[in-house]
Order: structure tokens, then C-alpha cells, then sequence
């Protein structure tokens, strides 16, 4: 177990190292004057003023200098500060990034506790009317891009029926932009644990312990689900990526306050060191959620535990 | 000499019609995806009005009558911008899975050919990518590019290369080991013939049911980037901009909204079970 773990935790650093060396590289494939873009939007901005930020941000060194320095700040906590305003990004991103967590991790729970009892039901029910219902809609369900969704549960929950509010920040406001993540993601749970399960019905232990006579309730409790999960576990770790991802369209729907919105507004103030602290936050979160969902897989698989 | 590496490859396996035939989800999205195609080619004679000209009709008009799918913010006429909508979106999603495939597969089979130091490199490198996730590299792409249509659409496939690249990787690598395969080198056939005549053609069937679904996530990413102003700029009439607009109107002019995202919604199910279809014909083992 530790072994396998270990090999996660340094494929995870490389990712994080390898997020680094791109961010830095990031600001030199701007096509054009990285600096001059940043402040083409703001007026007043005099030639030496332009000369210190790249100063600053060592745009006048060699770049495995400015990687060198990037690395140093990064270690002591400093990702620069924002064009806009000039804040630190990371007390920027510190901010805001709990709203995202909070945001992500509901609609994991939306997902799941919505996803995999239908994709069990389904399996359960196999090739009958429930099943083909089911999995009709669940195709619906991931057909449906996730800003539509949010567009029409804003129109009916928010302006039609008027029970909740339109954006803002409060825990009411959390209700419909986590549902909007949370459903597309159920169909997506739905199909792989119908999938999964099935796949574990038709095997040959679990025809050996109806055989022995076991009620049929416990074959499904102690051998079906608990090696049908195994494989739905493990995407769970992309399924949290993907929501994070998910997050960014949906915190601009409802106006979230969280990590995403914050990214699109950078774009398109062009404020790269806020772009630059977005990748490497993003990365590191879903790095650090893959490694702990790989533990929890090495916790319920008995092959890699006692590996 | 021939009969040991003349295997027929490429034509479809047994059965394979038939089989498709009897996936309702297969030909029900074959259906959508034929009337997509026909739509797109076909926009300069079923459109009723120019999409792009403003006062069409009045503002806010709702769908009926004169304009069956109503009339936008600037009286243009939806049905026809919908339309027109359909070449855009067609041509996002082939052009994003064309860069998708070419790179992914190019990365997979010579990875899985070549082994050695070249694997190594290639597979840890598209693991680092892989763990990225798609939509950062997209986003990534579009900060450093700037926001347009077209930059959209690199980002959208570069960012699904190392997904393809794995995903040829794998079935390569299975075709690698086969017995047949062992026989062609064995008789000496040259690096060229291997990966054209038995790689290629053998990781083919997998690698279009991944290009299939993924034109359906494809055109949902490019989307989800227009809807954020990533993009397409205006005034083009590319779906997922459009649902944007729709926002400030959502009150007035519900239609503004509905439709375009059905839009969306039908192309990517005709999609989505076109690539279920195509699995469950291609791939008897996987006809759960």
C-alpha cells in the first residue's frame, strides 16, 4: 500500500513541478509585449512605471532566472501581486477559494448520493423498462451542458417561482449553482456504477454465494457493492477535477465568489500573475484531492492494502 | 511470405450493420447527426432571413408566426442564426477532434511502437498532462492566445491530446503483443507496413468511437468557453455565445435562452449515443 501510495505522491509533486516550470513559461508565449498588453487597459501609465513591472516581474532576465526567482518567492509563500488593485494574489486567491471547495464538494455530494443509487437501481433492474428509463435519462442528463442547466434552474427556481435568490453568497445562494454541477455529474455516476455493478453481478463469486444459498440482500451488500464501488472510486478523483473545472462556468452564472470567476475576469483583464496563481492553486487542489482518493481506493481494495 | 501478413484489417468487423441496425441508440443518433450535417450544408436555403441582419423582424418577437423561432435582442431572426449555427458548431467540433486525434494518436502508437526511453517519455508526459485537466489547459491556452473563436478551438484539442494519446496508447499496446504482429516482424516486415498496415488499422475502430463521443465534449467545452466571452465574439451565431447573450433577457425573452441550449443539448446526445452505437457495434464484449 505504501509503496503504490508513494508512487501517487511523486507523480503528484512531478505534476505540481512540472505546473510551475509552465507557469513560468506562460507569460512568454503571450504573443506581444506580456507588460504593454497588461497595461493597455489602464490609462496614465508611464514608460518607467512599465520598465519597473518588468523588473519586478524579471522580464528583463534569462529565464531559467526567472524561473529561479519565481521558485524563490513561490517557497516563501509569494505569488506576486495583482495589476488590478495590487493586492497579493495569493491573499486574493485564499479569499476565494474556500467558496469553490465549498461549491465543489457539494455538488460531489449532489452527485453521489444522487448518481450511484440510480446506476445501482439500474443494474439491478437490468434490461427491464426502469433500466432503459434510467439510462435514457441519464444520456440526457450528460447531453445537457451544465450553463444550460444553470440558466434554466435560475429562470424557474429564482425569477419564475421566486424561492430562491439570484446570486450572491449566502448558504440559500449555494442551492442552485451546486445542483447545476451535481446533477450533470450524477448521469456521469449513474453510468459508471450501472456499468461497474453489472459487471461485478455477472462474475463468477457472486454466482458462487447465491449458490451457497446466501439471502440475496447480503450478496448484494457484502460482495456486489463492495467491489462495484472499487472502480467508481477511482474516478472519483477526475470527477472532482472535472467539477473544479465545471466550477469556473458555473461561479459566473450565479455570481459565485469563488476561484473561477476570479480566473475569467483575470483573462480578461489580462492579469497574469492572478492567471499564474489560478493554474498553480487549481493544479495543487486537484493533485492533493487525486492522492487522497487514491488512499481511500488503497484502503478499500484488499489487493493494493496488504500489497 | 503473404499469407502471414496479409491479415485482413480495416473493413468492419462481422456483423458489425447489423449489429448497429439493432442499437436503437446508434441510429437514433446517426439521425440527429445526419440531420445536423444537413442543416449546416444546406443553412443558405433553409434559413428564411440573413442571421446577421438586425431589425429582421421587431425586437423580443416570440417564436411563431413569421418567425418560428422568434426574434432576438437586435430583431434578428433566431431559426435562421440557429441554423447558421449548426456550421459553426459542426466545424468546432471536427476541427478541435481532428487536432485531438492527429496529435493523440501520432503520441500513442509511436510510444507504444518505438517502447524504450521514447514510452517512457511520452506516457510520463502525457500522465503529467492528463492530471492537469482539460479545462485548465484550455484555459491556460486561451489567457496566453486571448480570447477568440479560434484559439477556442486549438485549446479545446490540444487539451483532450493526452486523453487520446492514452487511449491509443492502450489498444496499440494489446495490438502490439498479438501474435500475428510478432509473426510480421518476425518475417521482417518494415517499420512502415507494422504501423500502417496492422497498427494503425487495428487501434482505428477504438480510436472512432473515442472521436465520436469526443466531438460531443468537444463542442460542449467550446461552448461552455463562448458562454464565458473566451470565445466567440460577436456578432457571430455560435450557440453557446448566444445562450450568454440570452442572460441580461432571460425575464423578457425566455425563447433567447431555450433555444439555443437545446441546441446544444440535441448535438451533443446525437453524438453521444452515435459513439454508444458504434461501441457496442464495434466491441462485442463491451454490449452491456
Amino acid at each position: 500500500m505504501w509503496r503504490f501510495l508513494s508512487t501517487r505522491i511523486a507523480m503528484g509533486a512531478l505534476t505540481i513541478l512540472a505546473t510551475t516550470v509552465l507557469v513560468t513559461l506562460l507569460i512568454h508565449a503571450v504573443p506581444g509585449d506580456p507588460v504593454q498588453i497588461m497595461y493597455a487597459q489602464s490609462q496614465g501609465t508611464t514608460p518607467e512605471q512599465i520598465e519597473e513591472v518588468r523588473r519586478s516581474l524579471g522580464l528583463d532576465r534569462s529565464i531559467p532566472v526567472q524561473y529561479a526567482m519565481f521558485m524563490e518567492r513561490l517557497l516563501q509563500g509569494d505569488l506576486g501581486t495583482t495589476i488590478r488593485g495590487g493586492q497579493p494574489v495569493l491573499d486574493v486567491i485564499l479569499q476565494r477559494l474556500p467558496n469553490t471547495l465549498v461549491l465543489a464538494c457539494s455538488a460531489m455530494f449532489i452527485a453521489i448520493v444522487i448518481g450511484i443509487p440510480i446506476g445501482f437501481l439500474a443494474a439491478y433492474r437490468e434490461g427491464s423498462l426502469v433500466d432503459t428509463g434510467l439510462m435514457i435519462l441519464a444520456i440526457a442528463g450528460i447531453s445537457m451542458p451544465h450553463f444550460w442547466l444553470g440558466l434554466m434552474l435560475l429562470f424557474f427556481f429564482a425569477l419564475e417561482l421566486g424561492w430562491l435568490p439570484v446570486s450572491g453568497n449566502g448558504p440559500l445562494n449555494l442551492i442552485l449553482p451546486a445542483l447545476t454541477l451535481g446533477l450533470s455529474n450524477a448521469a456521469i455516476f449513474a453510468r459508471l456504477t450501472r456499468s461497474s455493478m453489472i459487471d461485478v453481478m455477472h462474475q463468477d463469486f457472486v454466482q458462487t454465494a447465491y449458490a451457497k444459498g446466501l439471502p440475496k440482500s447480503l450478496v448484494l451488500r457484502r460482495h456486489v457493492l463492495r467491489a462495484g464501488f472499487l472502480p467508481v472510486v477511482t474516478m472519483m478523483g477526475l470527477q472532482f477535477a472535472f467539477m473544479m473545472g465545471g466550477a469556473i462556468v458555473v461561479e459566473n452564472i450565479f455570481s459565485w465568489n469563488g476561484v473561477g470567476r476570479m480566473a475569467v475576469e483575470a483573462i480578461f483583464q489580462r492579469d497574469y500573475p492572478v492567471i499564474q496563481g489560478f493554474i498553480l492553486t487549481f493544479s495543487v487542489v486537484v493533485v492533493v484531492v487525486a492522492i487522497g482518493i487514491d488512499a481511500l481506493y488503497a484502503v478499500l481494495d484488499p489487493r493494493i492494502r496488504r500489497a | 511470405m503473404t499469407s502471414l501478413t496479409d491479415i485482413p484489417n480495416g473493413s468492419a468487423p462481422p456483423g458489425f450493420w447489423r449489429r448497429m441496425v439493432r442499437s436503437s441508440n446508434g441510429v437514433v443518433g446517426l439521425i440527429i447527426v445526419l440531420g445536423l450535417i444537413f442543416c449546416a450544408a444546406f443553412a443558405d436555403l433553409l434559413a428564411p432571413y440573413n442571421p446577421a441582419r438586425m431589425g429582421t423582424g421587431g425586437r423580443f418577437l416570440p417564436p411563431g408566426g413569421k418567425f418560428l423561432l422568434g426574434t432576438d435582442e437586435f430583431g434578428r431572426d433566431m431559426l435562421s442564426r440557429i441554423l447558421y449555427g449548426s456550421r459553426l458548431t459542426l466545424l468546432i467540433g471536427a476541427v478541435a477532434v481532428g487536432i485531438s486525434l492527429t496529435a493523440g494518436m501520432l503520441v500513442g502508437m509511436v510510444a507504444a511502437f518505438r517502447r524504450g526511453w521514447v514510452e517512457t517519455l511520452l506516457m510520463r508526459s502525457t500522465d503529467v498532462l492528463f492530471s492537469f485537466t482539460e479545462t485548465l489547459i484550455a484555459l491556460s491556452f486561451v489567457a496566453v492566445l486571448g480570447p477568440s473563436l479560434q484559439n477556442a478551438v486549438i485549446a479545446v484539442g490540444v487539451a483532450a491530446v493526452p486523453f487520446y494519446a492514452r487511449t491509443c496508447y492502450s489498444a496499440a499496446l494489446v495490438e502490439t503483443s498479438k501474435p500475428y504482429f510478432e509473426a510480421s516482424i518476425a518475417a521482417g516486415a518494415a517499420p512502415g507496413r507494422l504501423v500502417f498496415l496492422h497498427l494503425l488499422p487495428n487501434v482505428l475502430p477504438t480510436m472512432i468511437v473515442v472521436a465520436t463521443l469526443g466531438v460531443s465534449t468537444a463542442i460542449l467545452a467550446a461552448a461552455g468557453l463562448s458562454f464565458l466571452g473566451l470565445g466567440a465574439q460577436p456578432p457571430t451565431s455560435e450557440w453557446g455565445y448566444m445562450l450568454a447573450g440570452s442572460r441580461d433577457y432571460i425575464n423578457r425573452a425566455p425563447w433567447l435562452m431555450t433555444i439555443p441550449g437545446l441546441a446544444i443539448a440535441i448535438t451533443v446526445l446525437g453524438f453521444n449515443l452515435l459513439g454508444d452505437g458504434l461501441r457496442t457495434s464495434l466491441d462485442p464484449v463491451e454490449r452491456r
